[in-house]
């Protein structure tokens, strides 16, 4: 029997159990990548069902399906373009009306879909309760309700979700608009109609007169007297409303939204608080709420911190103790040099990064992602993150790139838009992470005083906190401030956040194990064949000439590409017992060229993954440059101020 | 943006925490980025709920300058001061 395929996807807003129901139907059977050539992610798994391979496609949580974000824009083609066999809506009854205004849009774009009601646990106990056949009804698609968390309906929403397939999709109910509306949509879709475009007619004609860009451009390039014709239209409407054409459709979709939430929803009032409330209170409390959050963060910070950088140790420690019987089976020469020093040395770094930090640190984020916790640290740090052109959001992946600039680089993906998501990390990757700060403290504190160490750490923040301002400032896009849901604080899914989590890190180690392991094995193949001779000279105008560093100092910057820690021990190497007999000036020079200068390869590698190669390319080289501008600037004006 | 109602209202931010109003217009971008329009600003405010006629009820505010909490349409929101603040609404007593 030939097995035949479905594709199915879930589509809905943040926060409403789509991943755990992802999780749910496909187990083990997923892959997480990116959107071709996009830097979205796009989560996809397979399952089997009654004879059928179903292929379910994750698409990004969002509120509405207009151009404004890269993740609307990817799921408004993917629906329209690839033709999924079923969309799943997945809805939190808890705050259907804001949900409805998302599925009305998916009814606009005719795709084949069905409503799972999901968390109507978290609903009944806000005292909300649903008639969902009623609901069915009114949308014309079938409605089942889900506690994705425990698995009930789920099974449920799959039997129908392959009976809609099966009879080649059920066509949702028409969500009529207001009468003046209705008639200009009506009129603009009979003429868009001839047009044969790649979204359904009555859509196009609906954000022709939200004025969305992007279906504008298209419409444009076949038929102007259509575009001119709703431009027409819609200042009328605007002339009726005294609002604009977008305000008025959105508003009208809203209210229609409301009336259906109306229509099927009883609200019964809680006389006490829940306990949920309680929390909420607590958490956002303008005293209290910070110190629970100084006491949240470190109680799951700090272990990992400890926890990481101990197993860091022990990990390396054993990776190395297997050196000599590497050497016993290849013997001493250039192959056990190259295998062992290239590629072993390589994976031993990866494999220290990745285990001990990246894996709890997934772990935390998620954690304090799905419970609800993190949108309240947002609230609470808003107005700081504020000051360096970020907003709430970005707090967590900026206080974990003190810890370490690769998790927080990856965690960057909280943030909504691209333009924010680019700006942290590009912060992020500028923060000195812990293995700065022990370079910053084993050279400039331990032989010029720590005195000497702080100024340097407190000019480099005062740096970030500049150059952070100057992105904000000169990135292309619209910069927004805040806006974001605090939905009901509920218990993390353990098996979605430890799947999720596990997903991301053998993505992240696919990825980034080649390039460390090239970088390595380049720097060590430098090594064997000799050249740092020649390339001590080449690197003397820059070392000597602009920075008045030793011209063997440059080694040790370049070994800190693989980790910023072999800085230190580099250094201590090659200069021995001269270590001491470095200048002031020599000393601070390089710490500070240390803390700005190139990600190191395991950053680069997560700069690639969340941006992509270009801006990656470009963050990197910009850093190198910048921190060499600041060093030679630092040499100049230190020689000014007498520093020896 | 909105040709009429632009002078009516106070900003949400004039709210008292527990007070409730109802939105007259949404003002433009008070950070136009470099190339940026102004329209993604009240666009992403209205797709969140923050249509004009809309009730919101003020929650509180975070300290120094932070975002004000509302609720709106069922559902609690976080909005940044300076979207807060290009918010026109009335008090419905």
């Amino acid at each position: 029997m030939k097995v035949r395929k479905l594709t199915i996807a879930l589509a809905g807003n943040a926060n409403v159990g789509k991943s755990v129901i992802f999780n749910f139907l496909t187990g083990l059977h997923q892959h997480i990548g990116n959107w071709p050539g996009k830097t979205v992610e796009k989560a996809e798994g397979t399952l089997y069902f009654k004879g059928y391979l179903i292929d379910i496609v994750d698409l990004p949580g969002i509120y509405s399906l207009s151009a404004f974000s890269l993740e609307e824009l990817i799921s408004r083609e993917y629906i329209a373009f690839e033709k999924p066999d079923v969309v799943i809506n997945v809805v939190d009854a808890s705050v259907l009306e804001r949900n409805l205004f998302f599925t009305l849009q998916l009814m606009e774009l005719e795709a084949p879909m069905i409503l799972a009601l999901n968390q109507v646990d978290i609903a009944t106990k806000k005292g909300i309760e649903i008639n969902h056949e009623k609901l069915e009804k009114i949308l014309g698609i079938s409605v089942v309700p889900t506690v994705a968390v425990k698995g009930t309906g789920v099974y449920d929403l799959l039997e129908k979700a392959v009976e809609v397939a099966e009879k080649g999709g059920a066509t949702p109910a028409r969500i009529e608009y207001g009468k003046e509306i209705e008639e200009q949509i009506e009129n603009l879709a009979k003429l868009i109609e001839e047009t044969e475009p790649r979204y359904p007619a009555r859509w196009t004609a609906i954000k022709l007169l939200e004025k969305d860009e992007e279906v504008e451009n298209e419409i444009r390039s076949k038929a102007p007297e259509i575009l001119e014709a709703s431009r027409n239209l819609a200042r009328k409407i605007e002339a009726v409303h005294g609002h604009s054409c977008s305000t008025v459709v959105t508003s009208e979709r809203y209210e229609t939204a409301r009336h259906i939430a109306n229509r099927v929803q009883k609200i019964m009032p809680r006389v006490k608080p829940t306990l949920t409330e309680r929390i909420h209170e607590l958490t956002t409390h303008s005293v209290l709420g910070y110190l629970t959050m100084v006491g949240v963060l470190l109680l799951v910070f700090g272990p990992i911190f400890t926890f990481g950088g101990f197993v860091s140790e022990y990990l390396g420690g054993f990776l190395y103790s297997l050196e000599p019987t590497l050497q016993e089976i290849l013997g001493v020469g250039i192959v056990k040099e190259l295998i062992w020093g290239g590629i072993i040395e390589g994976v031993i770094a990866g494999i220290t990064v990745a285990l001990p930090y990246i894996a709890p640190f997934y772990l935390a984020l998620y954690l304090l992602e799905d419970s609800g916790y993190l949108s309240r640290i947002a609230f609470l740090m808003d107005a700081v993150m504020h000051k360096i052109g970020l907003h709430g959001k970005a707090f967590i992946p900026v206080m974990l790139s003190f810890g370490c600039n690769v998790p927080a680089c990856l965690g960057c993906r909280i943030m909504e838009t691209e333009r924010e998501r680019l700006l942290a990390i590009f912060v992020v990757t500028l923060v000195p992470c812990a293995a700065v700060t022990v370079v910053v403290l084993g050279l400039v504190g331990r032989f010029l005083g720590v005195q000497w160490a702080l100024a340097l750490y407190i000019t480099d923040l005062a740096i970030v906190f500049m150059l952070g301002r100057i992105a904000f400032k000169a990135l292309p896009g619209e910069p927004t401030g805040l806006i974001m849901e605090m939905h009901e604080y509920r218990i993390p899914h353990f098996k979605t956040v430890i799947s999720q989590t596990w997903f991301r890190l053998s993505e992240f180690i696919k990825m980034a194990l080649p390039l460390i392991v090239f970088s390595s094995l380049v720097i060590r193949l430098v090594e064997i064949l000799g050249y740092w001779e020649q390339i001590v000279t080449f690197m003397y105008p820059i070392t000597v000439g602009w920075l008045g560093l030793r011209p063997e100092m440059g080694i040790p910057l370049l070994f800190g590409v693989l980790r910023k820690e072999l800085t230190l021990i580099m250094l201590a190497t090659l200069l021995g017992p001269n270590l001491a007999t470095l200048t002031t000036s020599q000393m601070i020079v390089f710490a500070f060229v240390v803390m700005l200068y190139i990600p190191c390869v395991a950053t680069i590698a997560a700069l690639v993954r969340e941006t992509g190669w270009r801006k990656a390319a470009f963050i990197t080289v910009f850093e190198v440059l910048f921190a060499l501008l600041v060093g030679g600037a630092a040499f100049r004006i230190l020689a000014l101020l007498g520093v020896p | 943006m909105d040709r009429q109602d632009r002078r009516v209202g106070a900003p949400l931010t004039a709210l008292k925490a527990g007070e409730t109003a109802v939105i007259v217009s949404i003002g433009s971008n008070p950070q136009r980025g470099r190339w940026g329009r102004g329209r993604v600003f009240a666009k992403r405010l209205m797709d969140m709920g923050l249509t004009p006629g809309t009730e919101v009820t003020v929650v509180k505010s975070a300290p120094f300058r932070g975002p004000v909490e509302i609720l709106v349409r069922g559902s609690r929101l976080a909005l940044g001061r300076g979207m807060a603040e290009r918010i026109l609404v009335e008090k419905t007593k």
